[in-house]
């Protein structure tokens, strides 16, 4: 049970159309573990995260969360079947999910973003959720902006607000699709404190960014995807200080003064 | 001003009372087309088998004249449904039609104006499309939408003078009335075109200030 992976991608397939954008993609994720996903423009990362919460369904392939496969159930008899929408929400609900554009509700207040999924999807009673919603902004050091609507927030603090919403789930893992690249560099760094911390707490985090500086001191483990693929993968050290693919090589040369 | 006094100031009561006709005669029309057209709207875009019949009617309600529609549900309806059994509830009923056509345009092009992000967020954290569509997405299409619906509000106010032809005693219906008494049109019909004039404006002005305060508040909204 120890060594089963928090999430395992397994052969993932994504098409869109005649447009192939993941080809076979594997991996394991260990709990407590961070891995970072680095590449070009279009390499696929977003799609792959989004294939991982099944934001889209892949095409082929399969992700399973603590052994259970997102996409089917298996009967005794060993015969599959393919996930209803209701399974799938509430697989999902143990991978929090923090997009490049924060899209955080306007409507609500950051408190009201942070307990509506544990109000309303997990079904806790108000004074049960706005403890937990107190204790996700407390962890992303933002407790004192509760009642201000997102309008009303800085990038940086819109985008803490989203990881604490993700974090009210009580998610298994989280999922990072460029968590920083909207931000202007002096917001940036408040939001990479959050996410340094997270990964000192133990949380098993996957990390698309093209911070890499913080891929470098914070993963565990560096996957270079290109054209669908990862084309390399290892830890930090060896990704980045002696990178075997030659493409991986010519990417990192473009963010020499940042990570070397 | 003698002729104000005795045409304008002494009929305040009658005006007064039609003028509450025409207030209630918008007010369930406007409630029945806010309705009408959301549930039009959510046909459409997400019913598939009833999409067709939904657009036709969101087409039809829109490409015909009010004054077709209000002879219509007054005087077909009843042969056909039984039901409106009262020409108030032609009045509000043929005024609701039309702008829930209105309004469900504007409905759809406030749900499509969401962010696809707005939903993933929900998705992401587990909602299923009911939540999404209850908690995330038409929250904000009232709020984008929000002058748009009160401006539909002063269309009806303005349309809802023809129900005075099916003797719905709204402000125009007594108006008139009093013109036919005394054959002097001049200060009562003044008056009355200054009540409407009065009251679509005040409506509106409560829209701008509504939208802007929207838009401090949420960021979202159009002017
Ligand atoms: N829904 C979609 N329909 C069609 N093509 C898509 C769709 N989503 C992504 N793509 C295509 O898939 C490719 C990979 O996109 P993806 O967003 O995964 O790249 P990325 O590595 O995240 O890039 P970036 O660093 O710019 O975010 C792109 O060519 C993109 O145009
Ligand atoms: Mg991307």
């Amino acid at each position: 049970m120890d060594d089963m992976p928090a999430i395992r991608a397994s052969g993932i397939r994504k098409r869109f159309g005649e447009l192939e954008v993941l080809r076979g993609v594997s991996f394991d994720v260990r709990r407590g573990s961070v891995v970072s996903m680095i590449g070009a423009s279009g390499s696929g990362k977003s799609t792959l995260l989004r294939c991982i919460n099944r934001l889209e369904a892949p095409t082929e392939g399969e992700v399973y969360i603590d052994g259970v496969p997102m996409g089917f159930v298996e009967d005794r008899g060993g015969r599959r079947r393919a996930r209803s929408l209701a399974e799938i929400n509430r697989l999902r609900r143990d991978l929090g999910m923090v997009f490049q554009q924060f899209n955080l509700w306007p409507h609500m207040t950051a408190l009201g973003n942070v307990i509506e999924a544990p109000m309303r999807v997990r079904g806790l009673p108000r004074a049960e959720a706005v403890a937990l919603g107190e204790a996700a902004l407390e962890q992303v050091r933002l407790a004192e902006k509760r009642d201000a609507y997102p309008a009303h927030l800085s990038g940086g603090q819109q985008q803490r607000v989203a990881i604490a919403r993700a974090l009210a789930m009580q998610p298994k893992a989280m999922l990072f699709d460029e968590a920083t690249s909207s931000l202007d560099p002096e917001l940036t760094e408040e939001v990479l404190a959050v996410m340094r911390d997270l990964a000192q707490r133990g949380t098993t985090m996957i990390v698309v960014t093209h911070e890499m500086r913080f891929a470098r001191e914070v993963s565990d483990e560096v996957m270079f995807l290109h054209d669908g693929v990862i084309e390399e993968s290892g830890p930090p050290g060896q990704v980045f200080g002696a990178p075997r693919s030659e493409r991986c090589r010519q990417f990192l040369s473009k963010f020499i003064g940042q990570a070397r | 001003m003698g002729n104000w006094e005795r045409l304008v100031w002494n009929q305040r009561e009658v005006l007064l009372e039609g003028f509450l006709v025409t207030l209630h005669v918008c007010a369930l029309a406007f409630a029945a087309a806010i309705l009408g057209g959301l549930a039009l709207c959510l046909l459409r875009m997400h019913v598939r088998p009833l999409r067709p019949l939904a657009t036709l009617l969101i087409e039809f309600f829109r490409a015909t004249p009010i004054f077709v529609q209000l002879m219509w549900v007054n005087y077909v309806w009843p042969e056909l449904f039984g039901w409106p059994n009262s020409f108030f509830t032609a009045g509000w009923v043929a005024l609701a039609l039309q702008s829930s056509g209105y309004l469900a345009e504007t409905f759809r092009a406030g749900i499509e104006a969401v962010p696809r992000g707005q939903r993933e967020a929900g998705e992401a954290v587990g909602m299923g499309p009911a939540l999404v569509m209850a908690r995330i997405v038409l929250p904000q299409v009232a709020l984008t939408t929000a002058p748009a619906i009160v401006n539909q509000f002063t269309v009806i106010v303005k349309s809802s003078t023809l129900v005075s032809v099916i003797t719905v005693q709204d402000l125009m219906f007594q108006s008139q009335k009093l013109v036919n008494v005394w054959y002097e049109p001049i200060e009562i019909l003044t008056a009355t075109a200054a009540i409407y004039i009065a009251f679509v404006f005040a409506v509106s002005a409560c829209g701008k200030r509504l939208s802007d305060a929207l838009r401090r508040r949420f960021g979202i909204g159009s002017g």
